[in-house]
């Protein structure tokens, strides 16, 4: 049985064994609990080609999503963060020539650390690195263990690396740094730091205090300065940040910048941000490539601009039709970003029923990368990852579709 | 009039209410893994509800606009954070979710995890998601 690529988050595990019997899965090997949902989706729900609330073919529904298309004079294509790279870059491609406005998930999440790391200002590593020498392992703001469940069994807790033989048992320490005690916290035990919400900011200048020998302003300094020595004492650190943190900091992300720099003139410290979906670094890194901006682009005025005005919260309002795909938007936004986008001429390229295929003008049915369709997507740490679909499908991919709509505009 | 709570809501993520979602989305299973919201055992007393009780969360997305949804009340086990509450992200809690004043910095990201809202006891329905939908098409 050859293994197979799990497209459910942005771990991108690429040693899944399963099988299909009957349009069920019957035999299923190293998926974890969030794949098992990802995978046993295939099955339920698909969705098909519908214009207007009517069943169409799917030429039908790919020239009325073209007319749409062009005939829109801002038109907003947005989510992208579960696409291949090949559907990325056919999007972009698309953008360019509606001059319409294109982002994706990254515009409400992980977006302005991806931006830092991406730039080289923060250092980074990949996950094998994290298997092979990683001794301490910040989960900050990040439960992974509900997130991205295989992450500590794969690469930043259990696993045995190459200097990393004694593992978990001796040689390896995880901290969480949390509002809560998450699953994770737990696993991190003792190392389990509470910070209030929003207080982040404080809980950086105290590990800037006791990094330069300060007495920190916080309750209790004991654990502060314990959190001290295991960060000084270690040799390979890696930071793993999620979106308690990214949210938390905002604007004041410059000062995590000062705080890994300041690390990094003790010890190795990385960092690796806890994405969500699987290709969402794909699109940053891409449409940075192509624009030399991660998100929130315009094309409007034919060169590509950057700016809030054009993320979808902001085009949402604006835009008079949009286009998505890799993401549901009126599932994962707020209610206002939902309502405006509900209200718009929407098409939506989905294998599966959503909110937004709900809303739509027209539903267009794609295959599912990963498990019918092949490509390429980038893992959280930058790796790229080549998959071939292993059930067979006579759906178009959303890379097809999207050529299909510009070959008709 | 009736015992509330002002809470400070912080979204979280869940591998059993994610899986049951990633099935659908529109199923009764989802619907009761997301429509909770969970309480320090302080709050729940104050408004004098059980675990399980069905509680009515209303925040203000903006002035003179609120918005509420019907959940259900867990009890939290984690140590004690009266004022402090969690929700799984859903549909259900970005209902409540306030949007960044718009065109301001590079980082304007929604307020999914400071969400403020007033909790208080409900004997109505927990607000199913053909609801949510018809309040995004309203």
């Amino acid at each position: 049985m050859e293994a197979v690529t799990c497209t459910g988050c942005s771990l991108l595990c690429n040693d899944i064994e399963a099988a299909v019997t009957d349009e069920k899965l019957f035999h299923v090997k190293n998926l974890c609990r969030k794949g098992h949902g990802h995978f046993q989706a295939a099955f339920s729900e698909r969705t098909v080609p519908m214009i207007d609330g009517q069943k169409a073919t799917i030429d039908q529904a790919i020239a009325r999503a073209a007319e749409i298309l062009s005939s829109a004079k801002k038109p907003l294509l947005y989510g992208w963060s579960n696409c291949t790279l090949e559907a990325q870059a056919a999007g972009v491609r698309l953008a360019e020539k509606l001059g319409a406005t294109i982002d994706d998930t990254s515009s409400f999440c992980q977006g302005i650390l991806m931006e830092r790391i991406l730039d080289g200002r923060i250092p980074t590593c990949t996950l094998d690195d994290v298997r092979n020498y990683a001794d301490t392992s910040i989960f900050w703001g990040a439960d992974p263990s509900n997130s991205h469940p295989r992450h500590l069994s794969r690469f930043s807790y259990y696993p045995r690396g190459e200097k990393r033989q004694k593992s978990y048992e001796e040689e390896r320490t995880c901290i969480a740094v949390d509002v809560r005690r998450s699953a994770t916290a737990e696993i991190c035990s003792n190392y389990y730091y509470r910070v209030a919400p929003g207080s982040d900011e404080q809980f950086i200048e105290a590990v800037l205090a006791v990094l330069d020998g300060k007495i920190p302003k916080v309750a209790d300094k004991k654990k502060m300065i314990e959190l001290g020595s295991i960060l000084k004492k270690t040799e390979y650190g890696v930071i793993f940040p999620g979106l308690g943190m990214v949210y938390s900091l905002q604007e004041k992300m410059d000062l995590f910048e000062r705080l890994v720099a300041r690390l990094n003139e003790i010890t190795a410290f990385k960092v690796v941000p806890m994405v969500g979906h699987y290709n969402t670094r794909g699109f940053n890194e891409l449409l940075r490539e192509k624009t030399g901006f991660i998100n929130r682009v315009s094309f409007s005025g034919g060169a590509p601009a950057h700016g809030p005005e054009h993320s979808v919260m902001a085009a949402a309002k604006s835009c008079d039709a949009a286009l998505v795909i890799g993401s549901d938007p009126l599932f994962a936004l707020p209610f206002a970003t939902a309502k405006a986008l509900a209200k718009v001429p929407l098409i939506a390229i989905d294998p599966r029923r959503s909110l937004a295929t709900d809303a739509a003008r027209v539903v267009i049915p794609s295959a599912i990368s990963g498990l019918e369709a092949g490509g390429t997507a980038v893992r959280m740490d930058g790796m790229r990852v080549k998959f071939e679909p292993f059930l067979k499908t006579d759906l178009l991919t959303d890379e097809q579709i999207l050529t299909k709509i510009m070959e008709a505009i | 009039m009736a015992p509330e709570v002002v809470v400070t809501i912080v979204t979280v993520s869940d591998i059993f209410q994610d899986e049951a979602g990633r099935k659908s989305r529109f199923s009764d299973q989802y619907r009761d893994l997301s429509a909770r919201i969970f309480l320090d055992k302080q709050d729940l007393a104050a408004l004098g509800a059980k675990d399980g009780q069905r509680v009515r969360v209303a925040g203000e997305l903006r002035e003179g606009e609120t918005a509420s949804i019907v959940v259900t009340a867990k009890a939290d086990e984690d140590e004690a954070h009266p004022g402090l509450a969690f929700m799984f992200s859903s549909p259900w809690s970005n209902q409540l979710a306030i949007e960044p004043a718009s065109a301001v910095g590079e980082a304007a990201v929604p307020a999914f995890k400071s969400i403020r809202a007033t909790v208080t006891v409900s004997d109505e329905n927990v607000t199913g998601i053909s609801e949510i939908f018809s309040r995004m098409r309203g």
